[in-house]
């Protein structure tokens, strides 16, 4: 177990290594020049010639590899960096200066990694805890009406996108309707604004992510129900004369949740990654609007430090998932 | 050569086939008769949901080819002479009483009513978006089929190293979250491409490249997995017997039976992707010059609009949800076909 979870972890910090080489790359050859964006904005679309001291001041006319280990330096032990003739102070995690705001990249990420939190926590939170026992239902319950209306039904949710049906949801709930408890989307802390401006600001995102998440969630774990439960162990157990209960949820449950459990976490891992659509729909200042802002503002410092971040929180979430699989599964980890 | 008629995955049982005349000899005679794609034709044809569906699908796509006759046929244009002419300032610049809904009543001048603030006609926009959604997602869909099809039939023909590395790639893809990588991509490409002319059809163009560069993964295994049991068949063992070049192998022998993996990955590519258009367009990242369900649906997503004017917010919506939800069933209705199997 301890050599097959060392092993994990040393080919994790691999990747995250090469992801970060990949994306540090794409970012350096990708545009015509990385220096125009901030050149435009600095002097209102009159760059002309100015670009070749952005360019410079940038690092962008040294090697690659020379700015990628200042860059990884910088991850490890701070740089201050140089934008024209401005200095600008980057403390330990660099990950480099907004171009729009001028301010470390890593302090605003951190101040909206609890938005983006709250809301994968949430509605991974609704993913199970509607998925799961409507799944169980249905395969006690399979080939009756209920099970054919439900399956036939979830099937057509699941085929609208997404990010209508959450469209929908907050214009008609929020803007329409006014519904008080929906009435103020967005994030609050629940520290300094308490835990209920919190809790109803961020409500109708999780209800609107976990409806539609759960749809698969029942689908998945209606499936792996139905192949568990026509076992021949939950035979014996039906013939020992143990209860329903304990033959479903003690029997059936316990083996059909495997699979389940693995897909949750890569779900899960995307949550945190960003949940661009969501935030962008509620209004939740989390890393997935923020990189929109960004985006559309040019802002290729914060695109970089969020597409990097969001690289590493799902290969940890992978990685995790993989280790736990092989907890639930011994056969994994002697394959 | 036996190629045509093999792929029991096609054929299917037989036994289900409904025949009002019993007798066995006949019932032989009359499937030796039909090809396996005739048996899937026929099947669709008697299911009532994938006839409604390819109505639907069939009414998208005259409105996307015959974007430009349909809107002249009812007397609109992409053009707009003067927006002030059709839309009221003082009144948030929701359309004029005399323009239609929602302050006045039905006319056939504009039988969709008009964009507040701009003015543009609804009807000739919702055509014309339309007309790209369907072009974005069937050109992606086209490539992403090319790309997968030619990696998965390597990858399960030749096996060995180049199986472990086109394998390795395919895992690789399937991680990268697909929003994620577009939202990284996007800023990039805009800036390369920022100083052409015609920047909508280059918008266009790294859009298609985009969803085809990471929607191909799933053709690529589905495609794998029928080679890997297909190369062990015997007109491909007495195909490399007689000689022919892999090549050959690959694409004549072996590529004629992959028609129905084909045909059902392209089938549910097709809402996927048109989804994801309007998706992109809605976070402002994919077709950004105006002519788009997704920007539709932005604009009159503004609270200020949608509290006077939900129509313009269901026009589009509709044209997303009915396009996207008739491709999604269709696409069921075809795998269910090809491969009766997966039957429920």
């Amino acid at each position: 177990m301890f050599a097959y979870v060392v092993k994990r972890l040393i080919s994790g910090v691999l990747v995250v290594t090469l992801v970060s080489m990949a994306i540090f790359l794409l970012f350096w050859y990708g545009p015509s020049s990385p220096a125009q964006p901030i050149c435009d904005r600095e002097t209102s679309n009159r760059c002309g010639n100015k670009i070749e001291i952005y360019e410079k001041t940038l690092g962008y006319n040294n090697p690659v590899h020379e700015e990628y280990a200042k860059f990884v330096k910088g991850v490890f032990v701070g740089r201050t960096l140089t934008i024209a003739s401005n200095d600008y102070e980057c403390s330990a995690p660099c990950l480099g200066v907004s171009f729009r705001t001028k301010e470390p990249v890593k302090e605003e990420l951190l101040s909206r990694v609890p938005a983006t939190f709250s809301v994968a926590i949430g509605g991974a939170f609704l993913y199970l805890l509607f998925g799961i026992p409507i799944g169980v239902a249905a395969a006690r319950r399979r080939g009756s009406v209920a099970d054919k209306a439900l399956v036939s039904s979830f099937l057509f949710i699941s085929s609208i996108p997404y990010y209508l049906f959450a469209l929908l949801t907050w214009l008609y709930l929020t803007v329409t309707f006014e519904i008080p408890l929906f009435s103020n989307t967005g994030y609050f802390s629940p520290i300094t604004e308490g835990p209920w401006a919190w809790f109803s600001g961020l409500f109708l995102a999780w209800v609107a992510l976990g409806i539609f998440g759960c749809t698969q969630y029942t689908r998945f774990t209606r499936g792996a129900m139905v192949e568990a439960l026509s076992e021949d162990y939950i035979r014996t157990a039906k013939a020992k004369g143990l209860p329903s209960r304990t033959i479903v949820y003690k029997h059936g449950l316990r083996a059909a949740l495997v699979p389940v459990v693995t897909i949750f976490g890569i779900d899960f891992g995307t949550l945190l990654a960003g949940t661009i659509f969501t935030e962008r729909i509620f209004e939740i200042q989390g890393i997935g609007w923020w990189s929109l802002q960004a985006v559309q503002g040019m802002d290729l410092p914060v695109v970089q430090a969020t597409a990097i971040f969001s690289a590493v929180i799902l290969i940890i979430s992978n990685l995790l998932v993989d280790i736990v699989y092989s907890v639930l599964d011994p056969r994994v980890r002697l394959s | 050569m036996s190629a045509q008629t093999a792929g029991p995955e096609t054929l299917g049982s037989l036994s289900t086939e409904p025949d009002p005349q019993d007798p066995t000899s006949q019932q032989a005679k009359e499937i030796a008769g039909k090809s396996p794609m005739r048996i899937a034709l026929g099947r669709l044809a008697r299911d009532k949901i994938a006839v409604v569906c390819a109505l639907v699908v069939l009414f998208f796509i005259i409105c996307a080819v015959f974007a430009g006759p349909i809107s002249s046929l009812f007397g609109v244009s992409l053009d707009t002479p003067l927006a002030s002419e059709r839309v009221d300032g003082l009144n948030n610049g929701l359309p004029k009483p005399e323009m239609g809904p929602p302050n006045g009543p039905f006319t056939w001048e504009h039988p969709m009513g008009v964009a507040p603030r701009t003015g543009q006609d609804n009807l000739a926009y919702w055509l014309h978006g339309c007309r790209v959604s369907l072009l974005i997602a069937t050109v992606a869909a086209v490539f992403a089929s090319v790309v997968g099809v030619v990696v998965g039939l390597l990858s399960g023909f030749l096996g060995g190293a180049v199986d472990k590395v086109l394998s390795f790639f395919i895992d690789m893809f399937l991680t990268i979250p697909f929003l994620l990588a577009a939202l990284t991509l996007a800023p990039i490409l805009n800036e390369r491409f920022n100083t052409s002319d015609n920047y909508g059809t280059i918008q266009k163009i790294s859009l298609i490249c985009v969803l085809a560069l990471f929607g191909w993964m799933g053709t690529a295994r589905l495609i794998r997995g029928e080679v890997l049991s297909l190369r062990e068949r015997e007109f491909v063992q007495a195909a490399r017997v007689m000689g022919m070049p892999t090549r050959r192998i690959l694409f004549k022998e072996l590529l004629p039976n992959l028609a129905a993996p084909i045909i059902i990955s392209i089938s549910l590519m097709l809402p996927a992707f048109v989804a994801l258009e309007a998706g992109l367009a809605f976070l402002g990242i994919g077709v950004t010059d105006g002519v788009s369900w997704g920007q539709m649906i932005l604009d009159a997503a503004s609270p200020v609009y949608f509290r006077d004017y939900p129509q313009y917010l269901w026009q589009p919506m509709v044209g997303v949800v009915a396009l996207v939800l008739s491709l999604n069933l269709l696409g069921d209705a075809i795998r269910d076909a090809l491969d009766p199997k997966t039957r429920r």
